[in-house]
């Protein structure tokens, strides 16, 4: 059975805890993408590389925030397109 | 004070105004979020341009109410301590930029508020309309007035002094040089430039904008002093 992982989220003062959602992570992903002029079928594969790559590590965290997710997939987007990786990153640090 | 030098000090604190970023900033992720969801060229050009409309007009509403509020308060003379006043906002205002305008971390993060900031975050996401467009770039100037205020009311002292064709002429030629940055980062998008590049380049210079903005800030304070207060001590003697 596979485990699942629950990603704490910091909203203000409080704190909110929800199930990783896969789907979120993917569809970041691809946005960020096509936000450079990615062709769409390669922004889709590059997510679902990088949302497996994700899953994985997750197996050994069952609780994580959403910062260690943004991590984990700017590393692996790296590996698959160096300029998506970097708008992701920088998406949160823009203002 | 002559109309060339009015207007010369209009031109360089819209320039000076023209070195803060939190428009590009917001504008950049526009962008992303509009293309990112696969958005046509046309509706990208529709938001961004009510986006930088709506910069332009805040900016000259701004302008143009600072400039009201002066007037209705000194009754078109000018006392020195105003000039002392605004002088030494711009000073202060420089100092702050020097340690505070961007943070110390990756990225173009801003000390501004950081609820502004989320404010901003959330409204650019969710931006669909060419009005919210117009709507955030409004919010956009409001949000830095804490830095823009200097330049702002230094033009606005300035612009008193002008015959009224040529304030119209230099609220018009703050409003265009201040958003100039802004209109090269949307030329730049609307031609189809990538974002990251943009977005690097602004990584990459971010000290550079910041020393520049304090640094003229400072010029532009110690000049205002000069004309319009060391000057006038001397003539009275």
């Amino acid at each position: 059975m596979e485990q699942t992982s629950y990603v704490v989220k910091n909203n203000g003062k409080k704190h909110k805890i929800e199930q990783f959602d896969r789907k979120i992570l993917h569809n970041s992903i691809v946005k960020v993408c096509l936000s450079i002029y990615t062709p769409e079928g390669q922004a889709e594969s590059t997510a679902n590389k990088v949302c497996d790559k994700v899953m994985i590590w997750l197996k050994n965290h069952p609780e994580v925030t959403g910062h260690d997710i943004r991590l984990i997939a700017t590393k692996q987007l790296q590996k698959y397109h160096p300029e998506a990786a970097y708008l992701y990153e920088q998406h949160h640090i823009t203002i | 004070m002559g109309i060339p030098i009015s207007l010369t000090i209009i031109a360089f604190s819209a320039l000076i105004h023209a070195s803060f970023q939190l428009s590009v900033s917001v504008l950049t992720l526009l962008s992303a979020h509009t293309i990112g969801t696969k958005r046509s060229q046309a509706k990208l050009l529709k938001l961004t341009t009510s986006f930088v409309f709506g910069v332009g007009v805040m900016t000259l509403l701004l302008l143009s109410f600072i400039a009201l509020v002066f007037i209705n308060v000194f009754d078109g003379k000018i006392p020195q301590i105003a000039w002392a006043a605004v002088c030494g906002l711009s000073f202060g205002v420089a100092i702050v930029v020097w340690l505070f305008y961007y943070r110390r971390q990756k990225g173009t993060m801003l000390w501004i508020s950081r609820g502004f900031a989320d404010y901003l975050n959330r409204r650019t996401e969710s931006t669909r309309l060419s009005a919210e467009a117009f709507g955030l770039g409004l919010s956009s100037v409001i949000s830095e007035i804490l830095f823009i205020i200097a330049p702002l009311s230094i033009s606005a002292l300035v612009l008193i002094y002008l015959p009224p064709l040529w304030q119209l002429v230099g609220i018009g030629l703050y409003t265009l040089i201040s958003m100039l940055s802004l209109i090269i980062v949307w030329i730049s998008i609307s031609g189809g430039h990538n974002l990251s590049r943009i977005q690097k380049w602004r990584e990459n210079n971010k000290y550079f904008l910041q020393f520049a903005a304090g640094a003229g800030l400072i010029v532009l304070g110690f000049f205002v002093y000069v004309n319009e207060i060391i000057v006038s001590l001397v003539g009275k003697f």
